[in-house]
């Protein structure tokens, strides 16, 4: 099977090397033309306004990382380029057709059916069972203390969680889920988004994470326990359901307020995966004080200690 | 001598760095505008008429709205005409409004933490953590120092920045159609909103 799987990572490899960048740190005035995309106002330092970063070298230098918040504030919007634009709305105006006339309409019947608790005991079982890719991709990204918290989270729900249907991790712990996927391991080694793509029923995706997500199905548990397959998509099309029965229209709210609904989740697809790559904004440390001062619960603590 | 000039110094930074300083901090005007948002949404003996214009009060005092249509525009505010800026801000606050008044039929309930400040001269950042029912929510507010108050010009939800989001589509929308596309899309915007 990995050998399979290895010319694609390969080919993968080369095409993002053609795009790759480390988005967060790339200066504003060097950005590379493949990675700013039609999205972007190109070269042209925006806003000649008072906001100028390079005054402040000193405070820089003082303060080290602190500050990228402060200078990304007027980089020019190069979030993902989208050479397929009219392929890639094409598939946006059947996903909203399905969602709206299918997906929907269905998660709503089961919403009305199922209780609350059971859905959301549904969704934990699902969580849980995933622990595999996000303990997996924390390792390949070095973050062992987020490796810790996944492994830990996975015993406490699955023994005293009854088979992961409980989340006592958070209810009782206060040690949260840390979500990683492969896209995200591949960009948070320098790799670009290659290009942006909107996958049928999934959505949103990107070379570089569509084929994160392909390399993550195979640590799926779902795959190595002999269902077969219409079994497997049957599994899928219900933890998606279950899903859907849990959001709050998010997906209407995009569609009613913005002026394009595809450009706005373009930006919002980017912006976010910018975010999961780069270096975590909030200290869990710091939310988890009042609670856990002595953190005898808290494995996070443990880890820091010796990383 | 040598001390009469440190002290000197020290005396006239902090006159100085009064103006800006000795003001409420950014996080005191978060806090504060979070506060006032919340007793608004609570309050069970105010309609939602009468909630919707205290909280659009309350945008106009707490919001720049002006830093924000800038940013949301970018490169295009700088081409625009003086017409063009006041009537994009103009339907970019309408639309704002629109927008986010829509909601408060959503809220239902959820507390605010206030983590952090950081001021670097007439800027700062706030973070902040929303906690209701399984979500947490990190939300961080873009603040500008403008008029004697740190007003915000920019919300960042879980990384993904409101303006960003805005310019992205905006500045794409006038690439291909120009101000006047753009300025169609956001009147037939507005319509719909106000409509539904």
């Amino acid at each position: 099977m990995l050998k399979r799987l290895l010319p694609l990572i390969v080919a993968a490899c080369i095409v993002f090397s053609g795009c790759a960048a480390i988005p967060s740190k790339t200066p504003a005035n060097t950005a590379d033309p493949a990675m700013t995309g039609p999205v972007g106002q190109q070269g042209a330092p925006i806003d000649g306004e008072s906001f100028d970063a390079d005054t402040d070298k000193a405070f820089d230098d003082d303060f080290g990382g602190w500050n990228d918040d402060f200078n990304d504030w007027d980089a020019p919007v190069k979030l993902i380029a989208d050479p397929f634009e009219p392929i890639n709305r094409g598939v946006f105006w059947v996903n909203d057709k399905l969602y709206f006339y299918l997906f929907k309409p269905v998660a709503r019947g089961y919403r009305a059916v199922v209780p609350r608790p059971a859905r959301v005991s549904a969704s934990n079982f699902f969580n849980n069972l995933a622990t595999p890719v996000r303990a997996g991709n924390a390792l390949l990204q070095l973050k062992l203390a987020n490796f810790g918290t996944e492994t830990y989270r996975f015993i406490v729900n699955s023994t005293i969680g009854v088979a992961g249907l409980f989340d006592p991790a958070t209810s009782v712990a206060g040690v949260r889920r840390v979500p990683a996927d492969f896209g995200q391991t591949l960009g948070t080694y320098g790799f670009g988004h290659g290009f942006y793509l909107v996958l049928p029923i999934v959505g949103p995706s990107s070379l570089r994470d569509g084929t994160g997500t392909f390399v993550d199905s195979f640590a799926d548990p779902f795959r190595y326990s002999g269902v077969a397959t219409e079994d497997l998509l049957l599994i899928r099309a219900f933890d998606s359901t279950n899903r859907l029965s849990l959001d709050r229209d998010t997906y209407e709210g995009i569609v009613r307020d913005a002026l394009d609904p595809y450009l706005f989740i373009r930006t919002s697809y980017a912006q976010r995966r910018l975010a999961q790559i780069g270096e975590p904004v909030y200290n869990l440390n710091i939310l988890q004080a009042p609670v856990f001062d002595s953190d005898i619960l808290n494995p996070l603590e443990w880890f820091r200690l010796w990383q | 001598m040598a001390i009469t000039k440190k002290l000197i110094i020290c005396l006239l930074a902090f006159f100085l760095a009064t103006p800006v300083y000795a003001q409420p901090g950014p996080l005191n005007a978060i806090e504060s505008m979070v506060d006032s948002i919340l007793e608004v949404l609570d309050d069970k003996g105010m309609s939602l008429a009468e909630k919707k214009a205290q909280l659009s009060g309350y945008a106009h005092r707490f919001l720049s709205i002006e830093a924000m249509s800038q940013r949301t525009l970018g490169d295009y505010w700088n081409g625009a005409t003086p017409e063009q800026r006041d009537h994009f801000t103009y339907l970019f606050t309408r639309i704002l409004e629109e927008t986010y008044l829509n909601r408060i039929d959503d809220y239902s309930g959820g507390s605010v933490k206030f983590l952090q400040q950081r001021v670097r001269d007439d800027r700062a950042i706030v973070d902040t953590m929303i906690i209701a029912d399984e979500i947490q929510l990190p939300v961080q507010y873009r603040m500008v120092y403008e008029g004697g108050s740190w007003r915000v010009f920019d919300i960042v939800i879980e990384g993904v920045s409101l303006i960003m989001n805005y310019r992205a589509s905006y500045g794409e929308i006038i690439r291909r159609q120009g101000y006047d596309g753009l300025f169609r899309l956001m009147e037939e915007r507005v319509a719909a909103l106000t409509a539904g």
